[in-house]
């Protein structure tokens, strides 16, 4: 492909790129290229090895083999970021990195600002001036003396594009940019990817979204498990097709393709014309005793807003709840008390007591019951620790283990024992398995799975499309805050589930 | 067998008894009852107060105003007694409530408003202070009356003051509180991740605004110890003893951003800060020297506590505290 192509029209050249983080292989022997003014789209499923191929390109991790090509010169093994840097590679994360208190000049040209002649005094007018200059030559809604507090995020993502233009970056990267954008402010940043693009410059965009891919880009590369699966022109460039090569037909072949039975048993909670203006509308659904609903969707559908207002997190707006047949209203502590747990998607921000010990993190949602009258029965609680531990096998079994030393898939399986030993109702899970290895993967779907043939029912968000389906009786698609499509009775795979997310209907 | 666990408390214990290992040999007369008994005597207000601060600190936050609060309070009970003519034991009790109510309203602003607890503690060290000075028009108030009161502070109990006792009993309540009641829990998951906390059904604003009650009510207690034990008030007489406070909250193990802590613990570290002063007295070392032993002391045992300088078989895990809190 790339041999293909004139040398002088392509601006990026990856070959034969292999990278492992002492194990398995995360990228493997995989050819890339990005030409001169271009917006090369790069998708793949989570896992696929795109932010690896990524943090390769801009030396935030180094290669292990394979050879490298920027703007002519060869990137050596041990590239760096302030390399990639010089060599006109501009990334824009997804947490940006401005200095808050600091005006837009002052973080554009931070470390390099000019000087009075002769001097190491920063010349703040010429600063500004500059500043302003690079500002107009893009009319961004922008001042060089606006403080970066008082930005929105669309107004910080250009500020950054502008410091990456301030080193005359030839690439830039984009990482996930519409995530938190509202539409009138994507509409703009699409603007701004076609006027770099005139100018000459590379974009190279990551996005889960197909309508943005198939807005903006001028050719496709897909992942899949670390290999280079496809590169498409704009004339192949097709959601279906992009979704198809994502996701591959492996798991059609592994027998991964799972047969949906739902349980109709008593309804345990149904939620109707739910609605949070500006995270979810108008969301209905009823979960039966025992039955596992997964809830899909890409990040920002709404998924795990709605879980978090189920659980009384956040407010509600409108729509009811009925919970073991009655209305329910939500709070957190009403949601324990009548037996319903949570199982938050970031375990390190959101799940864990770090400095606290393994007893202390199971007792802590088991107050009520370790000191109704205020003492704590210090006894009882080390025998709920090590229930705790048992039950869902955690290494090393020692109860005053602090829980932020454990491995994150032994973190992971302490938040869920601080659950199980409770008498559950119904468990809200989201991404239950986000950084965790096989083997401990394996164990918490067996401890999911138990817990509903033990009659739990189960509210379970995930963006792993095969946890997904494996998981599930019954699985609901939301898409921009409403309900898609349902799957039930059928049989289906992880295509499908990205298809009807990103907005494709089945035909029937 | 079971093997002893070693926890914080413990090895401040063994730097206690070596520090008292050698000042002892330096001084014969360091290891007597009436120089032990000074030396404790001398910490008993940064005690108290202590018993009561620790928990703001652990949540994470600070209270700054201790020292004020104190100032104030004495000022307030020698008001309500021989100003307003009320009996002493009601006149301590209604101190008690106003020092609860000052820490209430600390903790509002930092629980509900969301004003960091660094801020608005040491406004309430200022302006409480100024509420000092105006009630007891700057003056230095000698307090010789009623005699009960005068007593708590002079009088002795199997030869040991009873500010000592006081500090004790406080020591070893707040030390049960934190360690063995679902209130001391919930105090520690909010210092350790207040989201997850706040997920597992913990309502952080409502342990805020009590932490920092408990330590308004401390400091009322320290208050009325010190006019009764000093047998006077005035605007300062506490001034600057909240770093003392938190001095022996830090040498102790509590955790400068929240999640862990002892109240024995700070005992020991101020008794620790003590004897070193009572050492360097001993050694007839000038006084201006003291602060920089005890400033350099405070570092020492910063490290120690993140687990530089313990051997490893010591340190039981201790190293691994500061990446788990990461």
């Amino acid at each position: 492909m790339i041999t293909q192509t004139n040398a002088n029209d392509v601006l990026l050249v990856c070959r034969q790129i292999v990278k492992s983080y002492n194990g398995p292989l995360v990228l493997d022997k995989v050819d890339f290229s990005v030409k001169r003014g271009e917006v090369h789209a790069l998708v793949g499923e989570n896992g696929a090895g795109k932010s690896t191929i990524i943090k390769v390109i801009t030396g935030a991790t180094n290669r292990n083999s394979g050879d490298m090509m920027f703007d002519g010169q060869v990137i050596p093994l041990n590239h760096s970021r302030n390399k990639a840097q010089d060599l006109g590679i501009g990334v824009i994360f997804q947490e940006l990195s401005l200095i808050p208190g600091m005006t837009v000049a002052q973080n554009i040209f931070l470390t390099k600002e000019p000087f009075f002649p002769g001097t190491r005094f920063i010349n703040h007018r010429l600063m500004n001036r500059n500043a302003q200059e690079l500002i107009d030559r893009y009319q961004f809604p922008l001042k060089a003396t606006d403080v970066i507090d008082k930005l929105s995020i669309a107004q910080r993502q250009l500020v950054e594009i502008l410091k990456a233009m301030s080193m005359n970056a030839k690439l830039m990267i984009m990482d996930e940019p519409t995530s938190s954008l509202t539409k009138t402010e994507v509409a703009m940043l699409f603007e701004i990817i076609r006027k770099l693009k005139s100018d000459g410059i590379s974009v190279l965009y990551i996005s889960h979204r197909m309508e943005e891919i198939y807005a903006l880009a001028d050719r496709v590369t897909v992942l899949r498990d670390g290999k280079l699966v496809a590169v498409l022109d704009k004339e192949q460039i097709s959601p279906a097709e992009i979704i198809r090569l994502m996701i591959g037909h492996k798991l059609e072949e592994n027998a991964l393709a799972h047969k949906l039975e739902p349980k109709d048993g008593e309804v345990v909670l149904e939620v109707k014309d739910l609605t949070s203006v500006g995270k979810f509308e108008k969301v209905s659904f009823k979960l039966h005793k025992g039955e596992i609903l997964g809830l899909g969707g890409l990040v920002g559908s709404g998924r795990t807003e709605v879980v978090r207002a189920i659980y009384g997190i956040d407010p509600i707006d409108e729509g009811s709840i009925t919970y073991l047949g009655k209305p329910y209203k939500p709070s957190v502590l009403r949601s324990i008390k009548s037996g319903i747990g949570f199982i938050p998607e970031e375990r390190r921000l959101q799940g864990i007591l770090a400095t606290l010990s393994i007893t202390h993190n199971v007792g802590i949602t088991n107050l009520d019951r370790l000191a109704p009258k205020f003492v704590l029965n210090l006894k009882k609680e080390g025998e709920f620790s090590r229930e705790g531990i048992k039950l869902v096998n955690v290494k090393p079994p020692v109860p005053e283990q602090l829980v932020g030393n454990l491995s994150g898939g032994n973190q992971q399986k302490v938040v869920l024992a601080k659950w199980l030993i409770r008498n559950l109702k119904l468990v809200i899970i989201d991404e239950p398995t986000v950084g965790i290895d096989i083997g401990a993967k394996d164990e918490i779907y067996t401890h999911i799975k138990n817990l509903a043939s033990q009659g739990v029912s189960i509210l379970l968000v995930s963006s792993d499309l095969p946890e997904l389906t494996r998981l599930s009786d019954r699985i609901i698609v939301l898409r921009k805050g409403k309900v898609f499509t349902e799957f039930k009775d059928c049989v289906v795979t992880s295509e499908k589930i990205l298809r009807a997310a990103s907005g494709i209907l089945e035909e029937a | 067998m079971k093997k002893l666990k070693i926890t914080n408390e413990i090895r401040l214990g063994m730097v206690l008894v070596g520090l008292m290992a050698v000042l002892s040999i330096i001084s014969p007369r360091f290891l007597s009852l009436s120089n032990l008994s000074n030396v404790i005597w001398s910490i008993c207000i940064i005690g108290i107060l202590a018993s009561g601060a620790i928990y703001p600190r652990i949540t994470g936050g600070i209270d700054l105003s201790l020292g004020s609060m104190a100032a104030l309070t004495g000022i307030i009970v020698d008001m309500f007694m021989n100003k307003m003519g009320i009996h002493w034991i009601p006149a301590i009790l209604l101190t008690m409530v106003i020092g609860g109510l000052i820490g209430l309203f600390n903790g509002f602003i930092v629980a509900k408003i969301k004003v960091p607890a660094f801020v608005v503690t040491m406004a309430a060290k200022t302006y409480l202070y100024g509420v000092a000075l105006v009630v007891s028009e700057g003056a230095m108030l000698a307090i010789m009356k009623p005699a009960p009161f005068i007593s708590i502070g002079s009088d002795k109990l199997l030869g040991l003051p009873i500010p000592i006792y006081l500090m004790l009993t406080l020591v070893v309540i707040s030390q049960f509180v934190l360690k063995r009641t679902s209130f001391g829990r919930q105090v520690m998951a909010v210092g350790s991740n207040e989201v997850a906390a706040k997920l597992s059904g913990v309502d952080p604003d409502r342990v805020r605004l009590v932490a920092y009650t408990i330590s308004g009510i401390t400091s009322a207690i320290g208050g009325v110890v010190l006019a009764s034990l000093t047998r006077q008030t005035f605007a300062a007489a506490a001034s600057g003893i909240e770093l003392d406070v938190m001095t022996a909250l830090v040498i102790g193990g509590t955790s400068a951003v929240g999640g862990r802590g002892s109240v024995v613990g700070a005992l020991l570290g101020a008794i620790m800060v003590a004897f070193i002063v009572n050492g360097l007295n001993l050694l007839n070392i000038p006084a201006p020297f003291h602060p920089i032993v005890t400033g350099t002391v405070i570092i020492l045992a910063l490290l120690l506590n993140e687990g530089y300088l313990v051997p490893k078989k010591l340190a039981g895990g201790m190293k691994n505290q500061k990446q788990a809190a990461a």
